[in-house]
C-alpha cells in the first residue's frame, strides 16, 4: 500500500516489526508513567457515556 | 486522516509502535508505548526519540525536526491501532513538561474532528476534574476511550 493510501485510511495498516520485541516487558517511559499514575490517584474519573 | 502521517510498525501485542520522523535534522526514530497504569484498564501513552546507537530513549526533548504535526498525527493514528486490539482501554497522556503537554493538546486539537467520531476525548482540568475536551483550554492531561 502506498503512503498516500495509508494516509487516507481510517483504520491504519499495522506492520509487525520483530525488532521491537527487544523492548517487550520494558517500561520505556518510567517517569511519565509514574507522573500519570500520580495524576490519576486523586482525580475523579469521568463517567463514560455508553452510547454514541 | 486530515493530516499526513508516517507509516509505522509495531510488535505482536501492539503496545509499542515505531516510526521515523524525517526532517532537517535527518531521520529520527520515534517510539510510542502504551503501558498499563495502576488503574485497571487504563494505559499511559508516551512517546519519545530512540537513540539508535545506544538503544536508549530520550523522552525529554522536543526534537524540532519540522514535522510536529505529522508526528502527532502518527501518534494519534496509533490510538486507532491500539484500541483496535484493546477496545475497552482508557488511554491517558500527559507531558513531562508544560511544553510537552501543549504539544499533546495540539495533537488532539488537530485531529479532534476525526477522533470524536470514534472516541470520547476528555481533558483533565487544573482543578483535577475531567471534562469533554474543549479546544483552546489548558489541561494537565488527556483521556481517550473508544465510544461503546
Amino acid at each position: 500500500m502506498k503512503v498516500e493510501d495509508l494516509n487516507k485510511a481510517k483504520i491504519p495498516v499495522v506492520k509487525i516489526n520483530k525488532k521491537l520485541e527487544e523492548f517487550k516487558g520494558k517500561i520505556l517511559f518510567p517517569e511519565k508513567l509514574e507522573l500519570a499514575n500520580k495524576m490519576l490517584e486523586k482525580v475523579e474519573l469521568p463517567k463514560v457515556e455508553t452510547s454514541k | 486522516m486530515k493530516y499526513p502521517r508516517y507509516e509505522y510498525s509495531t510488535e505482536a501485542e501492539l503496545n509499542i509502535f515505531e516510526f521515523e520522523s524525517i526532517g532537517p535534522k535527518g531521520k529520527i526514530v520515534k517510539l510510542v508505548q502504551y503501558t498499563e497504569m495502576n488503574i485497571k484498564g487504563y494505559y499511559n501513552l508516551a512517546f519519545g526519540d530512540l537513540d539508535v546507537k545506544t538503544r536508549e530513549i530520550n523522552d525529554g526533548v522536543i526534537t524540532n525536526n519540522g514535522d510536529a504535526t505529522k508526528v502527532l498525527a502518527t501518534v494519534v493514528s496509533t490510538v486507532y491501532a491500539f484500541t483496535g486490539k484493546y477496545p475497552d482501554a482508557y488511554i491517558f497522556a500527559t507531558g513531562s513538561s508544560e511544553a510537552r503537554t501543549r504539544l499533546y493538546r495540539m495533537g488532539i486539537t488537530n485531529n479532534l474532528e476525526e477522533l470524536k467520531n470514534d472516541f470520547l476525548v476528555y481533558g483533565l482540568r487544573n482543578d483535577e476534574m475531567f471534562e469533554p475536551f474543549i479546544v483552546g483550554e489548558d489541561y494537565l492531561g488527556f483521556l481517550i476511550t473508544r465510544k461503546k
